[in-house]
């Protein structure tokens, strides 16, 4: 037991040490990058005196240790700073765009992995049926369309031609909930299929791997009923490289699925992040990114774990 | 062209049976606004929103006059031109129940003056403004300035006094709709204010009267073009703005959506670097002219002629303003002509750094073929593609750029144009530009003031501060439901029937 709090505890100080180096990299990044967020708040009739003034009343011509020192004590303080376009808080901006993202990653991540794992699982076992070379095919194809002329594509069935879904948005001010989870529809789709044929071709070499392996052999000739054989003996030990490729499919979907959100004008955190980028809005980008890299380096921990559970050989 | 023009008339005929109603508007935008404080931050999309929720003292008729909107009448100017007196409406309301007055309309101008780059401009002629009454208010000017009302008639917008603040938090204005909600990114919900007192007279541009007929009115952010397309046909939006020309068949065929042309929307311009650099020689900026095609810049840029005119004039036919006066080395392009100059003017092979975005693609497709003349005629050049945060902030150097691109709208103003103002990135100071302007912001009648803009125009060919591309129409879409739309620059929703 001692081990293992020990063992967290290790990846936790890790954890941090990556947020504070991810934390100075974003603010250096961000204030070497070219662009003024004083220049596109006063638009393009404004002088440079205009903006140098709005500079100033900004806070943007303190020196940058001033700033990073700023930020830092407000990080401490769980303080991630005032947004310099949307009249609110960091936080308050990312909370309100965490329903969104939340639930597009999860409905995205579940049709993704109830299309992939039992095709991927079929086509193994199939292995070199017309079955397989259709899955082989259509995965590779699935997962070379852009993400952002699928959804096109699928605003135009659904949204125009059928009218079965919204084309765009999350949904009005009073919208009840129910109804703003059909805006997910079309862009959960998307990402689903994208998704999909990522981990049906892990699924698929996973399964590969050990169903030539001796254990299997053995299950098969203790007479084993073949279905036991895959899903138990077979699919439970090439669970470890799937569930890493649906960590990280989980991690860049929570990252932001920045395209499908512009494209479907969802208001989620890669909307944010774009439209921060776009503006300058430096505590936006500064916050967004941090707390991005906090859910990424959790969804990696969170895997770690899941390997311990999957593989009890495995050692954290 | 004319089912569009059919369509208005038809729709203008229907504004006048309009009842008010709860039916909802929904405009699909190219993007969230960065704030609602149409003075701070009067882009664009800033304004076509803050013009439902806030009212100027004068507005633009279709013939780009200004025309009262808050004001109770014309001012009346003293003779010595100096002293302008500008009755104003009474019984009009805000938002929050308090009566407009002249304390009002102080407060907001001298903020407006302080923060509004065009208002800072007026601040330095401006000796005092006070009250006269509750009803009236009084400039006291230092120099006679003819372009007053024109500039007052946009951003200047009135707000409570004690609303009035260096940080904007509450957004209450006098106009038909009020701000109920904004979520950024999502929308912004504008609702009917029941108290509105409009303006009287025919509806012209954004003159005459006002009614809120929809109930209320959501802007929302739809940044991809293609999805604000099918979001029209599909009927999720009432309203696309700013569509893509490639877009204009496809909502022209659909059954539920109709396109809308702006005729003369902008103009396109590249301005030129006269502080610092290469084009700080005068025959270099003249061989820069010389050298463009502006037909075939625009043709690039824009598609089809249904979408651009190429006109010498700074303003296009139609406005006051339009003159071919001096007008030189602008029509079909001439690289052998242009070289030539290169050659007089001992041009030494300094690269010409062109800084352009592909935020807006037609400014990119308009620096490709600008740099395939420029070539043609001897210039190297230095294409610099940049994001349009990037190009805001590097204009702003003069050690950075010699032309960079960019795209305005026709002020109601001449003289309020960026090229004019000595400060705006290019730095185009020079003597006789200032006399001319001189005598414009002196001019008393409206005939003086066309002669004075001749003037000025004849200048800006000699001195070359930018080559004037070309003008652009602007392609948006609305909803076949949808009644009583007139197109208008910053597109407005007031006397617009929604769908039932």
């Amino acid at each position: 037991m001692n081990r293992v709090i020990r063992a967290f505890l290790r990846r936790l100080m890790g954890m941090i040490v990556v947020l504070l180096i991810v934390a100075t990299l974003v603010f250096i990044i961000v204030r070497v990058t070219p662009g003024d967020p004083a220049a596109v708040m006063l638009g393009s009739d404004a002088t440079p005196e205009d903006i140098a003034q709005l500079r100033e009343k900004m806070g943007l011509n303190a020196p940058l240790i001033v700033q990073y020192g700023q930020f830092m004590a407000g990080l401490l303080r769980g303080d991630l700073g005032q947004s310099i376009f949307l009249d609110q808080s960091v936080g308050q901006a990312l909370l309100s765009r965490a329903e969104p993202t939340f639930f597009l990653t999860l409905f995205s991540i579940l049709i993704a992995t109830v299309i992939a794992l039992p095709v991927g699982i079929l086509s193994a076992v199939r292995r070199g049926s017309g079955f397989d070379q259709l899955v082989v095919t259509v995965t590779m194809v699935a997962a070379s369309v852009p993400s952002f002329w699928l959804g096109l594509i699928l605003i135009q069935v659904f949204a125009v031609q059928l009218g079965w879904f919204p084309a765009s948005g999350y949904g009005g001010p009073d919208t009840p909930f129910l109804y703003r989870l059909t805006h997910l529809v079309l862009p959960a789709v998307t990402l689903g299929i994208v998704n999909s044929a990522l981990i049906t071709r892990f699924t698929r070499a996973a399964m590969l791997d050990v169903l030539g392996d001796d254990y299997v052999r053995t299950a098969r000739a203790k007479g084993a009923s073949e279905r036991r054989v895959v899903l138990k003996h077979a699919f439970r030990n090439a669970m470890v490289p799937i569930i890493t490729v649906i960590g990280l499919s989980v991690a860049m979907l929570v990252a932001g699925a920045v395209v499908t959100e512009t494209v479907f004008g969802l208001p989620g955190v890669g909307n944010l992040v774009v439209s921060a980028v776009l503006r300058r809005d430096y505590p936006v980008i500064q916050g967004a990114l941090l707390v991005v890299a906090a859910i990424y380096v959790l969804i990696n921990f969170i895997v770690d774990m899941l390997y311990v559970a999957a593989d009890p050989r495995v050692r954290i | 062209m004319k089912d569009t023009l059919l369509l208005t008339s038809c729709l203008a005929l229907m504004a006048g049976m309009a009842q008010a109603g709860d039916g909802i508007l929904t405009v699909a935008t190219i993007g969230e606004p960065p704030t609602l404080d149409a003075m701070q931050t009067p882009t664009d999309i800033v304004l076509t929103i803050g013009q439902h929720i806030f009212e100027t003292l004068f507005t633009y008729d279709a013939a780009w006059r200004s025309v009262p909107l808050l004001a109770a009448a014309m001012p009346e100017v003293s003779e010595d031109g100096l002293t302008v007196r500008i009755p104003l409406r009474e019984g009009v309301k805000f938002h929050d129940g308090s009566d407009f007055d002249s304390a009002d309309v102080v407060a907001s101008l001298e903020r407006w003056m302080a923060v509004n780059s065009k208002g800072k401009q007026v601040a330095e002629v401006v000796e005092s403004l006070t009250a006269d009454g509750p009803n009236a208010v009084v400039f006291k000017l230092k120099s006679r300035y003819s372009p007053l009302l024109a500039t007052i008639s946009q951003a200047a917008v009135i707000l409570p006094s004690e609303k009035v603040a260096d940080e904007l938090t509450e957004f209450v204005g006098t106009g038909p709709y009020a701000l109920k909600e904004r979520k950024p990114d999502q929308y912004t919900q504008l609702v009917r204010f029941d108290g509105y007192q409009s303006p009287e007279g025919e509806i012209s541009n954004y003159a005459g009267k006002r009614e809120a007929v929809a109930g209320e009115i959501r802007f929302v952010p739809v940044p991809d073009a293609n999805t604000r397309v099918e979001g029209l046909i599909a009927g999720q939006f009432d309203y696309a703005d700013s569509l893509p020309v490639s877009a204009y068949e496809r909502v022209k065929s659909s059954d539920t959506a109709t396109p809308v042309i702006f005729e003369n929307t902008g103009w396109v311009s590249m301005n030129m670097n006269m502080k610092e650099g290469l084009l700080t020689n005068k025959d270099l900026r003249h061989a820069v002219q010389l050298a463009l095609n502006p037909q075939d810049m625009m043709l690039a840029a824009f598609g089809s002629e249904e979408f651009f005119s190429v006109d010498a004039s700074l303003f296009p036919e139609g406005y006051p303003w339009h003159t071919e006066a001096g007008v030189a080395r602008y029509g079909t392009g001439d690289p052998e002509g242009a070289a030539k100059l290169l050659e007089s003017a001992g041009y030494d092979g300094t690269p010409l750094r062109i800084l352009t975005s592909r935020q807006y693609e037609f400014h990119y497709k308009i620096a490709e073929v600008a740099k395939a003349y420029l070539e043609a005629a001897g210039f190297k050049t230095d294409l610099q593609v940049v994001d349009w945060a990037t190009l805001t902030q590097r204009r702003g150097d003069p050690a950075q750029w010699d032309i960079f691109i960019t795209h305005s709208n026709f002020p109601g103003d001449p003289s309020t144009i960026n090229t004019i103002t000595d400060s705006y990135p290019g730095w185009y100071v020079s003597d006789q530009k200032t006399q001319a302007v001189d005598a414009y912001l002196a001019a008393t009648s409206d005939a003086e003031k066309v002669a004075a803009w001749q003037a000025i125009q004849t200048v800006i060919y000699d001195d070359a501060p930018l080559f004037k591309v070309g003008n652009f129409n602007a392609v948006s879409g609305i909803s076949k439901s949808v009644g009583g739309y007139e197109p208008t620059y910053w597109p407005h929703f007031w006397n617009v029937t929604p769908k039932e």
